[in-house]
């Protein structure tokens, strides 16, 4: 993203991180605290980001093209981190996240994340997409681009964000 | 495909209380089915208050959010008498947000943020007053506890950690005169760490990571400090054991712990002995009051016995007005009535005779520290243990 720092960037096929549900909990857990050293207090900085991040990728593990390299990078200008997942999309997955860029532009985010998080029936897919964008404040991209890929990035600042 | 059981569940039947901790990302509701049928269980048999404490829960993804959710709100809606209490912590950041909206959906759940319940008399010592108390203090004592470090194991390179690192100062000392690898201090009171943070832009010092944190449940990971550090910590709460249970459980196993405790009652100076001796008794029956025990310093064999430790080296050291600047050691004594007399006693509600005679007793002692042929002297117990390999 312009204007900003690149900080660490995981990158594999989408098969081999769809290959494990895991992936998502080490990844997150993984690039938080390697970004969050810098931070004011970075244990609890970690933890913010750890779970905004492990939401965008388990939203990517269960909605993506079949073949492809999948990209997750954090960067950061002053206050704001950015994460950008980079993966592969069949129509399929065009779809899910066009329609969750629709819901992300609707006004009154927080009635439709807490309705998405009590739905009584089966999970809401774009939930973890509404708790980024609710709880964590994060102002979220979905790009499409060419050869069938799609970019999605959350920008959020989570110092002094802490409930 | 691997399931992740990093997580802890139990219920506490006597406490009414199912703490969870540890991490839930679960990819389907399978996976976290026997959790929310043990909660199921443990909801069905209590009754009035049940307390859910996640504050070390580390990690919750939304499967899990909603597969607990949904056990709370059946049992809520069949079971308006029940009262459940979600137990946060400041500390993981996230929780208390992510729980909030299932108290507004629920007319019997409350989610109450731990920490202020659990150090009774925390308040006092955390917030504004007693920085300039913390300041002195580490400065006589650290004329003493340089000399007794390397005898309790501290050596350059070691990875450091300073829990209740208060305003940070002994940790830059530690800093600047054993050069360890590194240094996390670590502390619950934000006022205190905000401060150590600017002293350490001011002048630059580098190598420390102060970060926000309770000590009785630390976010930090098992097994990866060679030295840890708590000064004057035990003794501000009242369940010690739980803190140096986490201390323990960060430590290296070979590493040590290093702590520093009073015995507020041994505080002695001449002359005057007599009114500063009921003084400092005093003090001693007003922290037991606020559930802390200041007399604790030689208990410490104890505590580190019992918690596990080996190898537990003990002393004790007099700081006094001969140590440096009289001046400094009457700061502190001034220090302490402010906040004793000035602020615990009189919350207390104690009469004006009682408080007149409270603050005598530290005027007198403040007096022996000028005298010109005066004594005064605050002692204290360091001791430290080993973590069996």
């Amino acid at each position: 993203m312009n204007g900003t720092t690149p900080l660490v960037e995981i990158s594999m096929g989408i098969d081999a991180f769809a290959s494990e549900w895991l992936h998502c909990d080490r990844i997150s857990s993984y690039l938080a605290r390697m970004v969050s050293h810098s931070r004011t207090d970075s244990l609890l900085y970690a933890n913010l980001l750890s779970s905004a991040l492990n939401e965008l990728l388990e939203t990517a593990f269960a909605h993506h093209g079949p073949d492809g390299n999948f990209c997750c990078r954090v960067s950061r200008a002053g206050e704001s981190d950015v994460i950008e997942l980079d993966l592969p999309c069949d129509e399929q997955a065009l779809s899910f996240y066009r329609a969750a860029a629709d819901r992300l532009g609707q006004p009154d985010l927080a009635a439709a994340y807490h309705a998405a998080l009590f739905a009584p029936e089966a999970a809401d897919p774009h939930l973890g997409l509404l708790e980024v964008a609710v709880d964590y404040r994060a102002r979220i991209t979905i790009l499409p681009e060419q050869g069938n890929r799609l970019k999605l990035a959350a920008e959020m600042v989570l110092e002094g964000a802490a409930a | 495909m691997s399931v992740d059981r990093s997580y802890q569940a139990s219920f506490n039947e006597n406490n009414q209380e199912f703490v969870i901790a540890g991490k839930l990302r679960p990819q389907n509701a399978a996976e976290i089915k026997p959790l929310a049928d043990a909660l199921a269980r443990s909801l069905a048999q209590v009754r009035g208050t049940v307390y859910l404490n996640v504050k070390r829960l580390a990690r919750l993804n939304n499967v899990a959010f909603r597969a607990i959710a949904s056990v709370v709100t059946q049992v809520c809606g069949t079971r308006p008498d029940l009262r459940v209490e979600v137990v946060t912590s400041s500390v993981m950041g996230w929780s208390t947000r992510k729980f909030q909206p299932l108290a507004e959906r629920l007319p019997n759940v409350t989610v109450n943020e731990y920490d202020k319940d659990f150090y009774p008399g925390q308040s006092y010592l955390e917030e504004g007053g007693f920085i300039p108390i913390l300041r002195n203090q580490t400065k006589l004592t650290w004329h003493h506890e340089k000399h007794l470090l390397p005898r309790h194991g501290l050596r350059p390179g070691m990875t450091m950690a300073d829990v209740c690192c208060g305003i940070g100062d002994f940790a830059v000392l530690a800093r600047k005169e054993f050069s360890p690898a590194s240094i996390i201090a670590l502390d619950h009171s934000r006022t205190s760490l905000d401060y150590a943070r600017k002293v350490a832009a001011d002048f630059g010092i580098t190598g420390i990571e102060y970060v926000y944190g309770d000590a009785s449940e630390m976010v930090l990971e098992d097994n990866q400090f060679d030295f840890v550090t708590c000064r004057h910590s035990l003794q501000v709460f009242d369940r010690p054991e739980l803190i140096l249970r986490e201390l323990f459980r960060i430590c290296k196993p070979g590493g040590r712990v290093y702590i520093t405790n009073e015995k507020n009652s041994h505080c002695l100076g001449e002359p005057r002995a007599e009114s500063i001796q009921w003084t400092y008794n005093e003090v001693a029956r007003l922290w037991a009051d606020y559930k802390m025990d200041i007399e604790l310093g030689p208990k410490s064999r104890r505590y580190m016995l019992d918690a596990g430790f080996e190898d537990i080296r003990v002393d004790s050291f007099m700081v006094t007005n001969l140590d440096g600047d009289p001046q400094g050691f009457a700061d502190i004594i001034q220090s302490w009535e402010n906040v004793y007399a000035g602020e615990m006693a009189r919350d207390r509600g104690d009469p004006p005779e009682f408080l007149a005679r409270f603050r005598q007793g530290f005027q007198d002692h403040i007096h022996a520290a000028l005298h010109p042929k005066g004594y005064a002297g605050w002692p204290i117990w360091a001791a430290s243990g080993r973590k069996p390999t």
